[in-house]
């Protein structure tokens, strides 16, 4: 456990570079999905056993907070496939290792792009759900 | 110009936990190492600070340390690569995933543990062919780089996966294997690949990359780390 906790501390304080930054970003999104799975598979279980439980957690994931998770969950979903990609590619091609810096902030930059567009359609929806610059 | 080091220091038999002490030295000059200015603490300053040093070159390994919260050897880590103007502050502590015996001074038994389980050796109980085995430039060329190790543990204390795992056999090790690995007169390639394909092995590498830059001879050590993982893969070097 102290491994744990020391790794935690040390990524953020020791100077790696992009390849330490893609790798954080990497086991958050992974974490992140997972957390979201876990409060899929719990709620879609209540259909059996709670059934007035899952109406509740339904109208839970219109709520702000689950609105804001959703637009967090599709970029982790992305970005960790992508990468994941990344890491394949540099280990079965070692020779890669020299683009590695370009590679990476590739990465970054193909996860935006394609997140932009989801983003723009789910934040369009998140504001006009919250009655913002008249919304409904 | 003026230098604040500060040094994370710890002495089990009388600390309860690690703390920083700072030392101000003058007159530095920004070709001075690291290494010169823990021996002007240890030598003028503070006799008790503990480090392992030996041949202060960048040769033997000894000065591997966190500088600036990145591995480096002391020994040649100059002060105007850290510091920028006439006053700044060097960090140095103990690297990473090895416990501290006292200030600066790790434990590298399980390092050297990790090191000697990949066969670090060479291989061959053939008599040799003409007296002495033969070997092309090319053939020589597919492990040259990884002969440059100076096992300084720079690359695995640095590696994420390490600290938190300290039973991965680590960069260091399998760099050391790879140099054996892919040396065409060994024997005993299939043996070390046995070693690094169990749990403990390549595969915890999570191809982060911190083991490169921290290599203080430059070794494409991620490299070296893929195609060990791409031998183990294709089932040999061939």
């Amino acid at each position: 456990m102290s491994g744990l906790f020391t790794t935690v501390r040390e990524v953020f304080r020791y100077q790696g570079r992009e390849g330490q930054v893609a790798w954080m970003g990497h086991r958050a999104a992974a974490l992140g999905t997972v957390l979201f799975f876990m409060i899929h598979i719990i709620d879609t279980s209540f259909v059996y056993f709670w059934p007035e439980g899952y109406q509740h957690a339904i109208a839970l994931y219109r709520s702000p907070l689950f609105a804001v998770g959703e637009m967090v969950l599709i970029p982790a979903v992305i970005y960790h496939a992508i990468n994941g990609t990344r890491i394949w590619l540099m280990d079965w091609k070692p020779g890669l290792w020299k683009y590695q810096r370009q590679i990476t902030l590739a990465t970054f930059a193909l996860t935006v792009l394609l997140c932009a567009p989801v983003m723009i359609i789910m934040g369009g929806h998140f504001i006009e759900g919250l009655g913002l610059f008249g919304g409904q | 110009m003026k230098v604040t080091l500060r040094i994370r220091r710890f002495n089990p038999e009388h600390d309860a936990r690690p703390y920083w002490a700072e030392y101000i030295i003058k007159d530095v000059a920004p070709t001075d190492r690291v290494l010169d200015l823990l021996h002007h603490v240890k030598w003028y300053i503070d006799g008790t600070l503990a480090l392992r040093r030996s041949c202060a070159h960048g040769i033997c390994g000894s000065d591997a340390m966190r500088i600036n919260n990145l591995n480096q050897l002391a020994c040649k880590a100059l002060v105007k690569d850290l510091v920028k103007g006439d006053h700044g502050t060097i960090q140095v502590e103990p690297i990473l995933g090895l416990r501290v015996i006292k200030d600066l001074i790790v434990d590298m038994e399980p390092f050297f543990e990790h090191y000697r389980s990949v066969m670090p050796f060479f291989v061959n109980d053939n008599p040799p062919p003409d007296g002495e085995f033969l070997q092309t430039p090319e053939q020589r060329a597919r492990f040259d780089d990884t002969t440059k190790c100076i096992l300084c543990a720079a690359c695995t204390t640095s590696c994420p996966s390490f600290w938190a795992n300290g039973t991965y056999v680590g960069p260091a090790a399998i760099v050391q294997a790879h140099r054996f690995i892919f040396d065409s007169r060994d024997t005993a390639a299939q043996e070390r690949l046995a070693v690094l394909s169990q749990e403990d092995g390549v595969w915890r590498c999570r191809t982060i990359f911190n083991c490169t830059t921290a290599c203080p001879r430059d070794i494409e050590v991620t490299k070296a780390i893929a195609e060990v993982k791409n031998a183990i893969n294709r089932g040999g070097v061939d």
